[in-house]
């Protein structure tokens, strides 16, 4: 039986099979715009999309890593470091636009190789490892900063996240490009299967010529360069540049987000359509929030509730579909 | 006659998940309309090959999993047991083959493990340490209670499961390979124990795949093969090549065929290879074309020869040279460029990514080769996958199945599958057909033969001696990590000879 060939039923089935969260991020969206005032608007659907833009350049990385049954504690702190960085370039420096993001991705690149190196070569626990680096690259990003933000950036720097073309904010526009070029990746490409293959099992993926060394060292830089980009996309949206910025905060909802988009924490599963409603289902969840104008501890709650009902989906899922 | 205490009728399980459920939109059958049943005071031996079911049978009367279809009785009344601890409340006891012990305790911790003796709120120590020695010492064992079983020899940790299990007084005692890991002198302990038991009128389910064993402890045969129940014989009526036939279903020598020719060209030579710092060095070669067999005992350091060759394990010095370049120390993925394959034994640590489907496992070798601009081509890849699966006769329902849906033998073929895209010039083959039905084996050899007329040189690892007889042009042997023999006549390609060499 080819793909082709298949049931519209079975097609239902193994959408909802494979993309979870598209349905809980339907669910919700449909109950909130029922019980939410002003939740079915336009304008308030382009400040969810706005708002998660740079949450899912983020969710793509660690979904990435999840992928491996790795994780990167480490990412929220790598946020705020990168922010700094491209701060103190930009404007303390006064080095040339290009320039300083280049060097800011190059950061990211190198704390995630740094991370990579340490799981893969030393065989430490992903866990423990970013754990440790997330807390040296918070005191570095400290140090370098000597605690202080750095605001009003120079506007031809900003242009870059806040301009619209056709439309659409480049923020969301960047965001859309990487969701596709990180959707060719996975599902496209030998990357993405070999990826899945090293998650569920490491020994056979090694054992059928995957390269897994070189591809567990990279996933981790791939992440951290993402998070580059959203660091800098997120220091533009704020319009300051702050070694605080992201932490442990940051990064669980980055990793919730991907674990609602069905990411498994055992490695070998994650999707590109999923985490990206994922973030997408935490986002409206917050806007919800705002609108009925509870208190942001309620919020908090909501979020451990919502998290805990996909979970609870998924495992349901995977059993009977 | 004596009284029948337990019944098994038209049992069937499909393969299952890790509660002992049946996986979701499988057909594959581990167990299909089995009889089984235990007499008061009996040993009742069960055999088939590997992948029969008698391990999965009994972990159904152990309580591990479920029955799907069938039902049991005990003393005539229909039971089912939700775990292991009511099987064990009703008095049957299991010991497993592989050994269940907290290796983190001591032995008399182990044995009384979950009904500790107490003396008020405190654990009674020192009794439960007499009484754990008096144990052993009654069934002829000096093992010192005090000992933490990491510290314990295989052998003697198999004694401590089945004093442990011996002192719950059951009436049925399951034995589940119990002499694989004991030495002879244990062994005939362990059958005086099992004489004592059946005088005290308890029954003992025995599995074995020791024939010479059956005779001298057994009342009843039952043989099951595929999954099904074949037949019972009382040991009156013991015949070896009858029960041989019963297990195997056919006549073994119309299994092998050899239609290929061995060729001059040297592609594997193996030069002066140490597998461990203190074994001797290992030469030995594999010709274009040629089937050369790799026997020896488990242990005995054959897999350790394959996995060094194929960059999977660190050797001590020696030069490994295919088609006379030196390949020692690459990594897997440049080996398979090269041509060379190795088929691990360990099907389902090693050889296939199970929560994969069939394409994604069969193309997993071949991604480089097949996509070298990393853009994966769907259609082709449905289309190879479809060509394998017709090709090997694998019995999936699509090429999207994923393979923990498929029997044994299936994802043998997918994992062979994997390796013939690959191309291959040097084929490893790390017990080929393990663990898979007589069918699957047949074919298996059958790819051996064409693969090998193709000139391929094939080193085939095998514990199974008629395997290695009827496959190879030449045998080496393997004792302790080295070369303990080559056998070029087919002449000397006797079991004997060969079994003589290993031990």
């Amino acid at each position: 039986m080819s793909t082709t060939q298949l049931l519209f039923s079975e097609k239902v089935r193994r959408f909802v099979k494979r993309n979870g969260s598209v349905v809980i991020f339907l669910i919700l969206a449909i109950i909130a715009s029922i019980f939410v005032k002003n939740f079915f608007a336009l304008n308030n659907f382009l400040t969810i999309i706005k708002q998660a833009a740079i949450p899912i350049i983020a969710c793509l990385g660690i979904t990435l890593v999840l992928m491996t049954g790795g994780i990167d504690l480490s990412l929220g702190y790598t946020l705020g470091l990168c922010s700094i960085t491209v701060g103190l370039l930009v404007k303390g420096v006064g080095l040339p636009i290009w320039l300083s993001i280049f060097i800011t991705l190059l950061v990211g690149l190198l704390v995630g190789f740094i991370n990579g190196i340490l799981v893969q070569v030393v065989k430490v626990p992903a866990f423990i490892v970013t754990l440790g680096t997330g807390y040296i690259i918070f005191g570095i990003a400290q140090i370098v900063s000597s605690g202080s933000d750095i605001n009003r950036l120079p506007a031809n720097f900003r242009a870059i996240g806040v301009t619209n073309i056709f439309g659409l904010n480049t923020t969301v526009l960047i965001s859309l490009i990487i969701c596709v070029v990180m959707y060719y990746l996975l599902h496209h490409s030998t990357f993405g299967r070999s990826l899945s293959a090293f998650g569920f099992n490491a020994k056979a993926a090694r054992m059928s010529g995957i390269k897994t060394e070189r591809l567990n060292i990279s996933v981790y830089m791939i992440c951290s360069f993402l998070v580059a980009i959203a660091a800098i996309l997120l220091t533009i949206r704020v319009n300051c540049a702050q070694p605080t910025m992201g932490g442990g905060v940051y990064t669980f909802e980055v990793i919730t987000g991907a674990i609602i988009g069905g990411a498994s924490l055992f490695g070998g599963i994650g999707t590109v359509i999923g985490s990206v409603f994922g973030v997408l289902t935490i986002k409206v969840l917050e806007n919800c929030i705002n609108l009925l104008n509870v208190s942001y501890y309620t919020y908090q709650a909501f979020q451990g509730i919502v998290i805990l009902l996909a979970i609870i989906f998924e495992n349901v899922k995977n059993r009977r579909l | 006659m004596k009284k029948t205490i337990l019944e098994m009728n038209a049992i069937t399980k499909f393969i299952f998940d890790e509660h002992g459920q049946p996986l979701r939109g499988t057909t594959v059958k581990i167990l299909e309309d089995v009889h089984f049943d235990v007499k008061e005071a009996e040993v009742h031996v069960l055999v088939g090959e590997n992948g029969a079911g008698k391990s999965t049978l009994m972990k159904i009367i152990g309580g591990i999993i479920p029955a799907d279809e069938g039902e049991m009785l005990l003393d005539g009344e229909v039971i089912t047991f939700a775990g292991p601890r009511e099987s064990l409340a009703h008095g049957i006891g299991f010991i497993h083959q592989e050994l269940n012990l907290c290796l983190n305790l001591d032995v008399a911790q182990n044995i009384f493990l979950g009904r500790e003796r107490q003396k008020k709120l405190f654990i009674d120590k020192a009794s439960m340490y007499t009484e754990a020695r008096e144990m052993l010492l009654r069934l002829g064992f000096d093992i010192d209670p005090k000992t933490m079983v990491r510290d314990l020899s295989t052998a003697q940790q198999q004694i401590v499961e089945i004093v442990k299990v011996l002192s719950y007084d059951c009436r049925i005692i399951i034995m589940d390979e119990p002499t694989a890991s004991l030495t002879k002198s244990e062994i005939d302990k362990l059958f005086a124990i099992i004489h004592d038991l059946r005088r005290n009128g308890i029954s003992i389910i025995y599995i074995s795949h020791r024939f010479e064993e059956l005779k001298e402890i057994g009342d009843r045969i039952t043989v099951l093969r595929d999954g099904r129940y074949i037949g019972t014989v009382d040991i009156e009526d013991f015949d070896y090549d009858k029960i041989i036939s019963m297990m195997v279903g056919r006549k073994l020598g119309a299994m092998f065929q050899s239609s290929h020719q061995v060729q001059d060209e040297v592609v594997l030579e193996v030069k002066g290879l140490r597998i461990s710092r203190n074994t001797e060095p290992i030469n030995l070669y594999v010709r274009s074309g040629e089937v050369v067999g790799l026997s020896g005992l488990v242990g005995a350091g054959r897999t350790e020869l394959g996995k060094s060759i194929f960059g999977s394990r660190t050797y001590y010095g020696g030069e490994i040279l295919y088609m006379g370049e030196e390949i020692g120390g690459l990594h897997p993925s440049n080996l398979i460029e090269k041509g060379v394959i190795y088929l691990s034994e360990d099907r389902k640590l090693e050889g296939l990514v199970l929560d994969m489907s069939l394409k994604d496992n069969m193309t997993m070798a071949s991604l480089k080769r097949m996509y070298p601009k990393t853009k994966i081509d769907f259609k082709r890849e449905e289309v190879v996958a479809q060509e394998s699966i017709d090709k090997l006769n694998i019995v999936a329902n699509s090429v999207e199945q994923i393979c923990n849906t498929l029997s044994g033998g299936n994802q043998q073929k997918v994992v062979v599958a994997k390796w013939l895209l690959t191309n291959p010039k040097l084929l490893i083959l790390d017990e080929p057909t393990r663990g898979i039905d007589v069918n699957a084996k047949s074919e298996i050899y059958k790819i051996i033969d064409q693969l090998a007329s193709q000139g391929v040189a094939i080193l085939m690892i095998s514990s199974e001696l008629p395997e290695i007889i009827g496959m190879s042009d030449r045998i080496y042997v393997m004792k302790r990590g080295a070369i303990a023999a080559e056998l070029t006549d087919k002449r000397e390609f006797i079991q004997e000879k060969i079994l003589s060499h290993t031990l």
